[in-house]
């Protein structure tokens, strides 16, 4: 049992890095002729890498390899950046394509910072993730597969066909709320709790609410954002400052939000959809409400890498998370299932509020904007 | 050995660095950077407060931390007290325990309804530590532990001669103890004291968790709060680390002044090994301050894990306890032990080569007239002050360009990149360790051995390892212990499907499981703290082990 998995393991790591080793000198074939002959060279390499670097003994790898061969995805390797979900996509799709998925799960900003820094020579294949206004950046700098649609995009409801961009750089899988109003029961209740985003800067909240920081949380963001396009960067800045004034508590994650809110620090909050809902779901007391001007969403997208190898399978990845029963798997099975699908004949959570109003700021507003803001909002709260 | 440190530590850092001065150079951009940035820290409100709060965070909590932790190891290694081991436990508990974990801890027992409230009505206490002050005795109270070991190890030798000759003109053990031994051991506490001040200041979790209650950001939080900017500013993130690196030089050179002049070798054939004697009386006052520290430092955040643990949010409000979280740790397909096996594999590799390299680092330090020592010295420093997330994204910069393909050096996105940057954090730790205790064998000793025509290697075995085997022991399971959950570096340099221990705890967190997290730690802090206790009890010279009862 224990040896099998170890097994596995090994196969899973030479694969890694036969895969990687081979995908990197494509790359480099591509860029360069005269390095056509590189893949041969690299993969003799790999074995003495891999033994190297404390990984179990390549001998495992060779019956391995010959064994992953699956029907029609010939066990190719596609390298998904991700930040939820990993645990539900990867079997599935696999089971149903025959690549193989290589994950790297992270939170939204240690991927964007690898993306970033891996520039000059990626290892990434496909993006997803819910920061649609950074991955909007990636595409306006020319880093995306752009010009195709997939064929389950022709399911894409009325509202998430409007966050597919122009040149088609990236397809939306789902909009959650950055931030609902959350307040603790014991203290508010449905009448006296806070009802709009305006009231969160009502003196009577007066340092009992919380969020997240935008410089930090992913998810924090697309929140703040909303406020300065729909209202204008001066009111942008002028609502947040009432918040700051009214002692509002900034805590670097959601999670800590989360945590001040049942320990008592804060009353209310502003905080992640999911958050919220699984605080409410195990038993803390907390009510949830949605704004009726609307929550600001956060929308998840996945993209591909413009110069990718693997350019089959990641097509057939994004079309697999544009299936409506992808989808619904999300929702039954995943961590951040509190979201409204993408396509149509998805069913959201039942408990989830049925007029849950999302709006959402428009990604390369937002992606343009992100540093001054942040840098504002970083630079205010401080004080 | 220069050589090593830079590849290892120096360049990743200045890749980062350089990106302030050229952007774009890794990826073929010859573009000159904006460089007015460098005095954005002092125009910057942000920026302004983050280095100030930094530089009071990392000057409290030195001397307080310094000070607990010489005072307990002084204790330790003088006197026989009840509950001794403990203190061994507890410290090696606090080394190895990320920062974020201890931070979870303290938040749950101080927050305005948290467990001091619940439990014994203490409402002070949440407007205590959510001060600086407070934020200091936190943080004191978490990184004491590098002044302990640094003073511990190099209490290992002693000659009783000095201390016997002092008392017997009449000195009494304070006299003694300050004209006598703490002269002496100066460097020991000076290299524990570096030790608690970078830690500090390049912490991200502690301050970050507690001091978001009240808004405290330090250096730490501004370099994150870059690189999680869309475009991201590696340049920023350059910027303040390199003021980082200045803080360190800066506090180096102020140990410099203190020790110039003086020489700290009085080890003679005299030397018997330090074992730890009965208390004439107050043994029982040792044990009851002992056992009150430690239920303090690490009583509170481990006890507010552990309840966390086993507690489940009843619907009606109120809390059950059960096991389900630790249930969950081993039907959930193996994640964690995959992600511990992987994690104790990197760790055992980073000790291990670290080690070899670190003791080499200090035998330079202490023994070459090698002209760059000061820069050696700052170097392998950096590493434990510059947040790990810096150092990550350095090595990918350096180690993900495409030529190193075709010589088979292309180690991102392999496991190899882990166990160096694993090397790189742990070798301030082993140098300090290593370099307090060399400082007490004199270079006449090593002399004579090769005037008898003992080689290098006959030197190593037959001088060293006898009189430093202590100091070897504690240092490499230091490196071993902080390297298992050194979370900032792996989680931007582990390679696809290759989870490691802190990365599946940090996301149990961030997916709001405290249970789970909290039970992933204590399951995992608790296999390594085991490792760690047969390891010292294998290897640590057997007469000292011996005399314990």
């Amino acid at each position: 049992m224990r040896s099998s998995k170890w097994l596995t393991t090994a196969a899973l790591l030479s694969l890694t890095v036969a895969a990687t080793a081979c995908g990197n000198s494509n790359d480099n074939a591509s860029n360069n002729a005269s390095a056509s002959q590189s893949p041969s060279a690299s993969a003799s390499t790999s074995p003495s890498a891999s033994a190297e670097s404390a990984s179990p003994s390549p001998s495992a790898s060779a019956p391995a390899e010959s064994a992953s061969a699956a029907p029609n995805g010939n066990g190719e390797t596609l390298t998904v950046y991700l930040n939820d979900f990993d645990d539900i996509v990867k079997p599935m799709f696999e089971e149903q394509t025959g690549y193989k998925l290589n994950i790297v799960s992270g939170n939204g900003a240690e991927i964007m910072s690898r993306i970033e820094a891996e520039k000059g020579n990626p290892h990434w294949d496909v993006v997803w993730m819910d920061s649609m206004p950074s991955i909007d950046q990636l595409g306006a700098k020319g880093e995306l597969l752009e010009g195709w649609t997939p064929d389950n995009a022709a399911n894409l409801t009325d509202f998430s066909k409007q966050f597919v961009p122009a040149n088609q750089s990236y397809y939306p899988t789902g909009t959650h709320a950055a931030s609902v109003i959350v307040y603790n029961t014991k203290s508010f209740d449905e009448a006296s709790a806070p009802k709009t985003w305006a009231d969160l800067a009502d003196p009577k909240f007066k340092g009992a609410v919380g969020m997240a920081d935008p410089a930090v949380a992913a998810p924090a963001y697309p929140f703040v954002a909303w406020f300065f396009q729909s209202q204008g960067m001066d009111a942008g800045k002028s609502y947040f400052q009432s918040l700051i004034k009214n002692g509002i508590h900034i805590y670097p994650k959601n999670p800590q939000v989360a945590n001040a809110l049942t320990s008592g620090e804060i009353k209310a909050a502003a905080l992640q959809e999911s958050n919220a809902y699984t605080l409410k779901n195990s038993g803390e007391p907390i009510g949830i409400i949605w704004p009726e001007e609307g929550a600001p969403g956060s929308v998840r997208v996945a993209a591909i890498q413009k110069n990718t190898q693997h350019a089959d399978a990641a097509k057939a990845f994004v079309n697999f998370l544009l299936d409506p029963k992808t989808q619904q798997a999300l929702i039954d099975k995943g961590d951040e299932s509190y979201f409204e699908p993408s396509v149509k004949g998805v069913t959201a959570k039942p408990d989830r509020d049925p007029n849950a109003k999302l709006v959402v700021a428009e990604a390369g507003w937002a992606g343009e904007h992100e540093g001054e803001i942040k840098q504002w909002f970083a630079d205010n709260s401080v004080q | 050995m220069l050589a090593v440190l830079i590849l290892l530590i120096l360049l990743p850092l200045a890749a980062v660095v350089i990106q302030v001065l050229l952007p774009g150079v890794f990826f073929g951009n010859w573009q000159l950077g904006d460089l007015s940035l460098l005095l954005d820290v002092f125009r910057r409100p942000l920026w302004y407060t983050s280095l100030k709060n930094t530089i009071v965070l990392g000057l409290g909590t030195t001397l307080l931390g310094t000070l607990i932790g010489a005072a307990l190891a002084t204790v330790r290694a003088q006197w026989k007290f009840p509950g001794a081991r403990l203190l061994d436990v507890t410290v090696w508990l606090l080394v190895i325990t990320p920062s974020f974990i201890l931070a979870q801890g303290w938040v749950m027992f101080a927050a305005a309804g948290g467990l001091a409230k619940q439990w014994f009505g203490w409402d002070w206490l949440h407007s205590f530590i959510f001060t600086p002050v407070g934020l200091i005795v936190v943080m004191a109270l978490s990184k004491f532990p590098f002044a302990y070991l640094a003073v511990y190890t190099a209490l290992e030798w002693k000659v009783d001669r000095l201390g016997e000759a002092a008392r017997m003109n009449g000195g009494s053990p304070w006299t003694v103890w300050r004209t006598v031994h703490a002269p002496l051991l100066l460097p020991a506490y000076c290299s524990g004291a570096m030790l608690v001040f970078m830690d500090t200041v390049g912490d991200f979790g502690l301050p970050a968790s507690i001091a978001a209650v009240f808004r405290f950001p330090t250096l730490p939080y501004s370099i994150y709060s870059a690189l999680y900017t869309s475009p991201i500013r590696f340049d920023m993130a350059g910027v303040l680390s390199f003021y980082l690196v200045l803080l360190i030089a800066l506090a180096m050179s102020v140990q410099f002044y203190v020790l110039r002049r003086s020489r700290f070798d009085f080890l003679n054939a005299r030397a018997t090994r330090s074992e730890p004697r009965p208390p004439i009386r107050g043994k029982w006052l040792f044990a009851a301050i002992n056992v009150l520290t430690m239920a303090i430092a690490a009583g509170i955040p481990f006890g507010s894990n552990l309840l966390t643990s086993v507690t489940r949010s009843g619907s009606g409000g109120g809390a059950a306890l059960t096991l389900d979280n630790y249930k969950q740790l081993f039907e959930t397909s193996g994640l964690l032990s995959e992600g511990l096996v992987h994690s104790l594999e990197i760790a055992a590799g980073a000790a291990v080569i670290g080690l070899i390299v670190g003791f080499f680092v200090s035998y330079v330090l202490t023994y070459s007239r090698f002209a760059l020592r000061q820069a050696v010295d700052v170097i392998s420093l950096i590493s434990l002050a510059v947040p790990g997330v810096v150092l990550g994204i350095g090595y990918i910069f350096i180690w993900n360009q495409a030529w190193l393909e075709k010589i088979g050096m292309l180690l991102y996105g392999k496991p190899g990149i882990l166990v160096l940057a694993s090397v790189a954090g742990a070798i301030p730790v082993i140098t300090r360790m290593l370099s307090g205790a060399m400082a007490k064998v004199p270079e006449r000793l090593l002399a004579a051995a090769q005037m008898q025509g003992a080689g290098f290697g006959s030197r190593l075995r037959t001088v060293f390892v006898p009189l430093l085997r202590g100091a070897l022991v504690s240092a490499a399971l230091a490196a071993f212990g902080a390297s298992v959950f050194d979370l900032a570096t792996t989680s931007i340099l582990f390679p696809p499907n290759f989870m490691t221990l802190p990365v599946v705890i940090n996301q149990a967190f961030e997916d709001l499981k405290f249970g789970y997290a909290a039970a992933a730690t204590l399951t995992g802090g608790g296999a390594v703290i085991a490792a760690i206790m047969i390891i010292e009890w294998l290897f640590k010279p057997k007469k000292a082990r011996r005399t314990e009862p």
